[in-house]
């Protein structure tokens, strides 16, 4: 570690008599890439914020090249060199991608009047040093989240910054895009910034980390240099219990298929896809973003309709064009954007809980029975073990982990016959995503069919017995149960996923030698 | 690349709204001229300017409220109380001119505005509530101190009377005497000093920045108060600016008239392509909108329609222009597969 640039002593805060922080102590060193760990709620935000000078704090100090930065506000922060890149990337959609880069700088230079060619030279220089173009007229809203997220970062380092916050910088980031803003900050660090990373993802912490400092509801468990640790036991010193995905497997003796989807197309979404799925499976559909996975599922749920191939329920064919056809049909989605798709943030568990069956809960006189209501909410908490059991807690004020078993516990209360996970812990600490997984494995065994989509090999080795590889809109590649139970699985199920092209390839090459009559 | 004559002119492409208004601006044109050539005149286009002016004021205080996310429904309120405090006081001290009507008038105005901004900022109050409110409050303020008594023409200061009759060019025919109004360089004066504050200094910039996202505003170290404090008096101050105006085009001072028709400027600018939510909004759309509001309110006699189709008539272009719009934006949201705007 280089020389300590930031200083925390003694650093303590406490929001309505709740401990938020407690006499946390730690240093940040000149070009130091820290990780920050700890499940949701454990007091990593609340430290940004206090650094960053959005909070004040009730005791202990900040200091930056031995000033202190505290309880000064964000100006202050900004100028000794604190920049922070938020997980909603806290930039303004109208303005353009120059305007959001370089307004920052500008702020910070006192200017008063604005001019076009140094904004656009602000952010073109920025830009560079990242190491990407952009169209600098365009309107940061017509950007996608990866891009969103560089412009997030050129405008951080406009303002020499020595210390570089990211919260959750990959979450909305496909697997090449992380491989992508990982080297970014690699490259930011070999300059001499400092960089504290949070993330929940356990694999880019250790790609990068050069020491990991760990919160757990508050206080500092642990300071360690990144070699002294693996993911085992950094989960363990995260959550304070051994976390382990115990793996699926389905013994379920049926094998009439739920769902057949057969040769099922979407021009300019996906095409020719076949699959069943039988009761207690639980596929895994796999591939980078914009592989046409989620296009797939959407496709199945009514919002997407298809315009060739069948989909056939219980052995017959079926036509699904709304959301509402889906569920008569079974079929339950949980969406990959559970803030804006799969729940009602500002209504209650209760609301949100109720509001898939609402029909069954209609009394005598048509008006919703608010016992029966009740008592559904009440069960729901339990079973899915939301946190808080408070049932008229709003939604939005839960941590992802907990909206997350909403989301599943409302469509469970409809008893799906096929339910489809999309992307189900993005964004969700490990002690949940293990809550989520069990959770998962119970419902297949009671003969559901369950379709995950993920990205993330760990996820579907854990949940998944089938598995099927999408690339481009097709699909690239199925492996059944014996396969994904070979040692090296997960592996090579990486390689796929993150290099899609060579593994074309190589399936091509195979297929020619076949079809030369090569025998090998 | 070629570029077109409009992106040469206003430095950015035009926007959808900007384009249908034009269009249904011209189309209907066209059709009043076609069915009656009278309407084609330097007059009729007079006429519109003097009658236009005060709202087109006003139309630029909704904006850029609008662009800060906000809505104010009061500027109608601070325009009549602005304007009448300064018709009293000039009254009550015997002073008859022009300049000094307009600074009192706009100073209240500013006042007014700003006690807006000190309201909304410090409850954390939505805007609609709070200027929903002090409208009621500024007017039965003003009536119950100052009164409600209405100055026919003789009794009011002449300088506002000489000031609304006042024109900078005279074209005499066989009609009679049309001149082109004095309010014209004012509200060019007003365009242009707006566009100047919001394209071209930091503080318009901050406006777009802290109607866009709040928030973010404020994690970059924007002073939320600062501006806000900034939009509403400058809005409060224009309303004070129309209110001279308003007394003198109408030659007539009546302290109960003007409020009520906020909405319609408020829909004018919306027309406009100005957004209820905030960060969008332009200067040229916001004139087209209330081109598109007075070209109704003074052509359908032209049509031989009663006044009362101005209503139908506005009602419709709106409820289409906007449907058109936000229906088009659905069908690309579905198609790319977006069903929900965060």
């Amino acid at each position: 570690m280089g020389n300590p640039i930031l200083i925390a002593e003694n650093l303590s805060i406490s929001f309505g008599g709740v401990t938020a922080l407690d006499t946390i102590n730690l240093s940040i060193g000149e070009g130091e890439i820290l990780c920050l760990a700890g499940e949701n709620g454990s007091g990593k935000s609340t430290f940004v914020k206090i650094v960053s000078g959005v909070y004040a704090p009730s005791a202990g100090s900040v200091a930056i090249d031995g000033s202190r930065v505290d309880s000064q506000g964000p100006r202050a922060a900004i100028s000794a060199g604190v920049q922070v890149i938020y997980q909603d990337l806290s930039l303004f959609d109208h303005l353009s991608v120059a305007e959001n880069i370089a307004m920052n700088r500008m702020m910070h230079d006192g200017s008063r009047l604005v001019k076009r060619s140094r904004m656009r030279a602000i952010a073109a220089e920025q830009l560079a040093r990242v190491g990407v173009e952009l169209p600098l007229d365009d309107r940061v809203s017509t950007l996608s989240v990866a891009n969103k997220q560089l412009v997030a970062i050129a405008r951080a380092l406009s303002m020499d910054a020595r210390i570089l916050f990211m919260d959750e910088p990959t979450t909305a980031l496909t697997t090449n895009e992380v491989k992508r803003l990982l080297k970014i900050v690699l490259e930011l660090k070999s300059r001499g910034l400092s960089i504290v990373f949070i993330s929940h993802k356990l694999d880019e912490v250790f790609a990068i980390a050069d020491r990991i400092i760990i919160f757990r509801d508050g206080h500092k468990m642990g300071d360690f240099t990144a070699a002294e640790l693996d993911e085992e036991s950094l989960s363990f010193h995260m959550t304070g219990r051994t976390v382990s995905y115990a793996r699926y497997h389905r013994q379920i003796d049926d094998e009439t298929p739920l769902l057949q989807v057969q040769g099922l197309g979407r021009t300019g979404n996906y095409q020719d896809v076949s699959f069943d799925l039988r009761k207690g499976d639980i596929l895994g559909l796999t591939g980078l973003l914009g592989a046409g996975r989620t296009e797939l599922a959407l496709s199945l749920f009514g919002l997407n309709t298809p315009d060739s191939g069948r989909i056939l329920i219980g052995g017959q064919p079926v036509s699904i064009r709304s959301p509402l056809q889906a569920m008569e049909h079974g079929i339950a989605l949980v969406p990959e954007d559970r803030k804006t798709q799969g729940l009602f943030g500002a209504q209650s568990i209760r609301n949100n809980v109720s509001s898939n069956v609402i029909d069954s809960l209609l009394g005598r006189s048509r008006l919703i029975d608010r016992k029966a209501e009740q008592s559904l909410a009440v069960a729901t908490v339990h079973e899915m073990n939301v946190n808080n059991k408070n049932i008229d807690t709003l939604v939005q004020n839960l941590s992802g982990g907990n909206q997350q078993k909403v989301v599943i516990g409302k469509w469970i209360a409809r008893h799906p016959t096929i339910f489809i996970l999309d992307s189900p812990t993005v964004g969700i600490d490990i002690g949940s995503k293990q809550e989520i997984y069990d959770r998962i494995h119970t419902l297949a065994a009671s003969g559901i069919g369950v379709i995950v989509i993920s990205d993330e090999p760990e996820e579907i080795i854990a949940n998944c017995n089938r598995v099927l590889v999408m690339h481009e809109g097709t699909v690239l590649d199925r492996f059944e149960e014996a396969d994904l139970r070979a040692p090296e699985f997960k592996d090579r199920l990486a390689t796929i996923i993150s290099d899609p092209e060579a593994h074309v390839k190589h399936a091509t090459a195979a297929l020619t030698t076949i079809n030369t009559g090569d025998q090998r | 690349m070629k570029t077109s004559p409009f992106r040469a002119v206003f430095n950015r492409p035009s926007t959808a709204m900007e384009k249908y208004l034009l269009a249904i601006i011209i189309g209907y044109i066209v059709i009043v001229a076609l069915k009656n050539p009278l309407f084609f005149s330097v007059e009729t286009l007079f006429d519109m300017l003097r009658s236009g002016s005060g709202v087109m004021i006003l139309a630029i205080g909704v904006l850029i409220v609008l662009v800060s996310g906000g809505i104010d429904v009061s500027f109608t309120a601070i325009a009549v109380v602005s304007g009448y405090t300064s018709v009293k006081l000039m009254l009550a001290l015997g002073i008859d001119n022009i300049l000094f009507a307009f600074v009192v008038s706009i100073v209240v105005g500013c006042l007014l505005g700003a006690i807006n901004a000190l309201i909304i900022y410090r409850f954390n109050l939505p805007t609609l509530i709070v200027t929903l409110g002090t409208a009621s409050a500024y007017h039965g303020l003003m009536a119950t101190v100052l009164g409600t008594k209405s100055f026919p023409t003789a009794a009011m200061p002449q300088s506002l009377v000489n000031f609304g009759s006042t024109d900078l060019i005279v074209i005499n025919s066989d009609t009679g005497r049309y001149g082109l109004t004095v309010f014209l360089p004012i509200v060019i004066a007003v365009l242009v000093l707006t566009w100047f504050i919001l394209y071209r200094t930091m503080l318009g910039r901050q406006v777009f920045a802290v109607g866009s996202n709040e928030e973010s505003a404020s994690r970059l170290g924007i002073n939320i108060f600062r501006t806000k404090l900034f939009v509403y008096a400058y809005s409060g101050a224009l309303s004070g600016l129309m209110g001279i105006i308003y007394f003198s085009e109408l030659k007539y001072v009546n302290p109960v008239s003007l409020v009520g028709t906020e909405l319609m400027i408020i829909a004018a600018v919306v027309i406009g392509g100005a957004k209820l939510t905030g960060g969008e909004g332009t200067i040229l759309g916001t004139i087209l909108g209330i081109v598109v509001v007075q070209l109704f309110q003074s052509t359908l006699v032209f049509l031989g329609l009663g006044s009362s189709w101005n209503d139908l008539f506005f009602g419709a272009v709106l409820l289409i222009s906007l449907g058109v719009m936000y229906y088009r934006q659905r069908i690309q949201d579905r198609k790319n597969l977006v069903f929900a705007t965060a």
